[in-house]
């Protein structure tokens, strides 16, 4: 009841503000082949944006694009405009770094760097500031408290990540970024590979996390998205077909492709 | 965004240039290297190429007073003992990966396929004195009159097994290089067996097909440009070696027919005679030696390259 | 099943198994043929004297000495250079023409002949000075170990996954860090393995150090002058007409050996529990 209270309010908030990420017109190149077509989106502050549809439908795409991770590839390349609070993070001159520190990315796969849980989350944290130990340190607890790892690695940090379960490493990837305090997290399917006790924690972290952070999390799990988010995007076949609040997305699609992907009709 | 990080990052696009010029720098210098070493032999061995011209491939002539030097024997001598090295180790290097591959029991292949690998391990020099100090003693002693008793009097084939047995000679080498190259066509072979799609090999269980049917009619045909890299592989480490070859060989300057006799080797000829040339044109022939060794196992090696790496691409591998 | 086809078979795997004895004989006959002759001029003597002069008997103290300084100056050299190109190959390889082009001759490189790199030396510093010395010599071993790291370096660093290079970018930290701080770490197995198998390589080519280093009686500790090395002693002591010389010769043939496998096998180990 409370939670759909909150959906509500939300609702007639988002209507008002400008949105955290506004992406306008935003095409996709892999090569030659078209990915995303004109996309446009505005992701709200403080709320948790969830992208569905079924594989290949360029979800993944957008996300890589919010962050440029798909820089690393040169024969892939996006066109049009992300503003994140108004500036536009394509535009080759956007420094990388600063935008990486802004946006943090949670992939699939756990991938904790081979070294100590410690090093782990300390990496990128080290690297854009000047810490004392003590500061270090201290940043460390915030943000394996920040993922609810703590208790459970509190007194083995200087252990191998690779030690951890799968949930656990997932958590740590997600406390090594939010070690930089970014303003917006990108979950690219952030459960599929866990199991569903796992998945169950990663969820709850993400209800705790929304508050501060803007989230924006990729699933072909439909139930989850339903679950943990506030906003919905169905996408197919490269393009946004549907956006909405995921209450109304979920029980009242107005597209009938966004209806026959919901209830089951392709995969 | 709203709050910049509150520290610029300490260094960012300039570290990313510098690390990039460095390792494309260490990249560019392998291909430098290359080229410097053809342009080097190149270089210093124009003056035996002015002086001898075309001549200087085919020449048998080899008078180190009377400065007129070819390669012929040389190069004879490299290509029939390479050419014995091959004979002897293909057969051997296949039958090794079958075995390793689908004969031996599990738990045998690692340390029967490390024992192998051991062979290429060891220094071509030690191949050179057990060549020199037991190998050829045994050969001159059991095989080599042997050899010349018994195929010495037929006709053609005849002329290949004639002379003293003195050990030393192009057989012996022959035999010596092949045992050095075994590992490495052996190796290549096995990896690629392995590589063989299980499938195939398993529709053909299916039919009834034995290990050999299977070796001869999917292994293998699969495996074809690969194996064939493999032993250009061998072939090009054959062409260049050494210290194996040197001890054995005799370093005669004749050209003989007979495998029982001495010949010499482009490496051998080096090895054994560049510290003693004591003229400009001497060390030139030598070094044109080496620019003519240099390319041919470039080539060879080139060709082996382009084959193994078509077994690669039929895999789906990136690289 | 016709007894033609069973015959053919049977046939195949009786060759197959003895090609692998025969193959194996030979490693055997090899190796205790290099045990017992160089076993038997063993002795601490051999670490103890300097090379003799014809027909007396020494130790060959200035040889270990000198392979061990021109080994390790060729590492010096040739590590830092070959993980940098093999770093480039591997963070570039899919993309740049030159990393494919690179690869291929570096392959081509690795199984070039020695004596051809000796004489490459030569030309390049012993010619110019005027004589041979020790510090040519390691240049020389340096271009033989080069290739060697190089692929090693780069297949290495290919095994690191992509999700760890994404994982390690979607932080904002720049690409020299990323590859210095997770990459090589990652990678730390495979790359100290390439080194030191090409170690084991370079500690016994002879070929490139006869007209580089070539040799030298007494004791040296210049690189500037001939410097003894094991491979060289062994090669004039072996082919000489003397006795004591072609003693010497096996027992530097077994030390060599028992470095070289030892490493290698001591290597194989490693890397396999490694990858556990």
């Amino acid at each position: 009841m409370i939670e759909i209270l909150e959906r509500d309010q939300l609702a007639a908030h988002t209507a008002d503000v400008p949105p955290k990420i506004d992406i306008r017109h935003v095409e996709f190149f892999y090569g030659k082949t078209q990915a995303l077509k004109s996309v446009d989106l505005a992701v709200p502050a403080n709320a948790v944006t969830a992208i569905i549809g079924p594989s290949g439908c360029g979800k993944s795409t957008l996300l890589r694009a919010i962050n440029r991770i798909y820089e690393l590839y040169p024969d892939q390349r996006a066109t049009g405009e992300i503003l994140i609070d108004g500036r536009n993070v394509l535009d080759r001159r956007y420094s990388l770094s600063a935008l990486r520190r802004c946006v943090g990315m949670v992939f699939q796969k756990p991938t904790p760097f081979s070294t100590s849980i410690r090093n782990n989350v300390a990496f990128a944290l080290s690297y854009f500031e000047r810490l004392s130990r003590g500061e270090l340190a201290d940043r460390v607890e915030q943000a394996l408290r920040q993922a609810a790892l703590w208790d459970e690695v509190k007194d083995k940090l200087g252990d191998s990540a690779l030690s951890l379960s799968g949930g656990q490493q997932q958590r740590l990837c997600i406390a090594r970024t939010l070690a930089v305090r970014p303003e917006i997290i990108l979950l690219d399917e952030p459960t599929s590979a866990l199991d569903p006790i796992s998945t169950a924690r990663i969820e709850e972290l993400i209800h705790e996390l929304r508050r501060q952070f803007t989230i924006v999390i990729v699933t072909h799990n439909m139930q989850q998205a339903a679950r943990v988010s506030q906003r919905t995007a169905f996408f197919h076949l490269g393009e946004l077909i549907e956006v909405g609040d995921t209450t109304q997305i979920f029980t009242n699609p107005h597209v009938g492709r966004t209806q026959d992907y919901i209830t089951g009709r392709y995969g | 965004m709203s709050t910049p990080p509150t520290a610029a990052p300490r260094s960012g696009a300039g570290a990313d240039r510098a690390f990039e010029l460095v390792t494309a720098g260490a990249a560019w210098l392998v291909l430098i290297l290359l080229g410097s070493i053809a342009a080097s032999m190149a270089w210093g061995g124009r003056l035996a190429f002015e002086t001898f011209g075309w001549q200087f491939i085919v020449s048998r002539e080899w008078d180190a007073v009377g400065g007129r030097f070819g390669a012929l024997v040389p190069i004879y001598g490299t290509v029939v003992t390479s050419f014995l090295a091959l004979l002897l180790a293909v057969p051997v290097s296949i039958g090794i990966a079958l075995f390793l591959t689908d004969i031996a029991p599990r738990w045998m292949r690692g340390p029967i396929g490390i024992a192998i690998e051991l062979l290429a391990a060891i220094p071509s020099i030690i191949y050179g004195m057990w060549g020199l100090f037991v190998f050829a003693p045994f050969m001159a002693a059991h095989v080599e009159p042997w050899l010349s008793e018994h195929l010495g009097p037929l006709p053609v084939i005849g002329a290949l097994f004639v002379g003293p047995p003195i050990g030393i000679g192009m057989l012996t080498a022959g035999i010596v290089l092949g045992i050095m190259i075994i590992p490495f066509i052996s190796t290549v072979a096995r990896d690629v067996f392995n590589a063989v799609p299980p499938q195939l090999k398993e529709a053909a269980v299916a039919l009834g097909s034995t290990r050999w049917e299977i070796l001869s009619r999917v292994t293998l045909p699969y495996t074809r440009s690969a194996i064939i890299g493999a032993i250009f592989l061998g072939l090009g480490r054959a062409l260049g070696e050494t210290m194996a070859v040197t001890f054995v060989l005799g370093n005669a300057h004749d050209l003989s027919l007979s495998l029982l006799m001495p010949s010499n080797s482009i490496a051998a000829a080096i090895a054994n005679e560049f510290t003693e040339a004591d003229t400009e044109l001497y060390r030139s022939s030598l070094i044109a030696l080496a620019l003519l060794l240099f390319l041919v196992t470039f080539l060879v090696l080139t060709a082996a390259k382009l084959m193994l790496m078509r077994i690669g691409r039929v895999q789906g591998r990136t690289h | 099943m016709p007894l033609r086809r069973k015959f053919a078979d049977l046939l195949a795997l009786g060759f197959a198994g003895a090609a692998t004895v025969f193959g194996l004989t030979w490693l055997v006959w090899i190796l205790w043929t290099t045990l017992v002759e160089g076993g038997a001029a063993l002795s601490p003597v051999l670490f103890r004297e300097m090379t003799p002069p014809p027909g007396e008997s020494g130790g060959l103290l200035n040889a270990f000495y000198g392979s061990a300084v021109m080994v390790l100056l060729a590492l010096l050299i040739g590590t830092p250079l070959g993980i940098a190109a093999g770093t480039y190959l591997a963070e570039h390889g899919r993309y740049s023409r030159l990393a494919a082009t690179v690869g291929f001759i570096n392959d081509i490189l690795l199984s070039a002949p020695s004596i051809v790199i000796g004489l490459f030396a030569y030309e390049l510093v012993v010619r110019p000075s005027g004589q041979f010395s020790g510090l040519a010599g390691a240049l020389a071993l340096a271009m033989i170990l080069l290739p060697i790291v190089v692929r090693t370096t780069n297949e290495s660093l290919r095994l690191v996954p992509n999700t760890m290079r994404e994982a390690a970018f979607a932080l904002g930290v720049p690409r020299w860090r990323v590859t210095a701080r997770i990459l090589y770490k990652s990678a730390l197995a495979g790359i100290v393995t390439g080194v030191l198998l090409g170690l084991a390589r370079i500690a016994g080519e002879t070929a490139p150090l006869l007209f580089t280093a070539l040799n030298n009686q007494f004791w040296s500790a210049s690189l500037l002058e001939p410097l003894a090395n094991v491979p060289v002693v062994i090669f004039q002591y072996a082919m000489s007409p003397y006795d004591q010389w072609h003693e010497l010769a096996w027992a530097g043939a077994l030390v060599l050996t028992a470095f070289v496998l030892g490493l290698n096998l001591l290597v194989r180990f490693f890397a396999r529990g490694a990858n556990k």
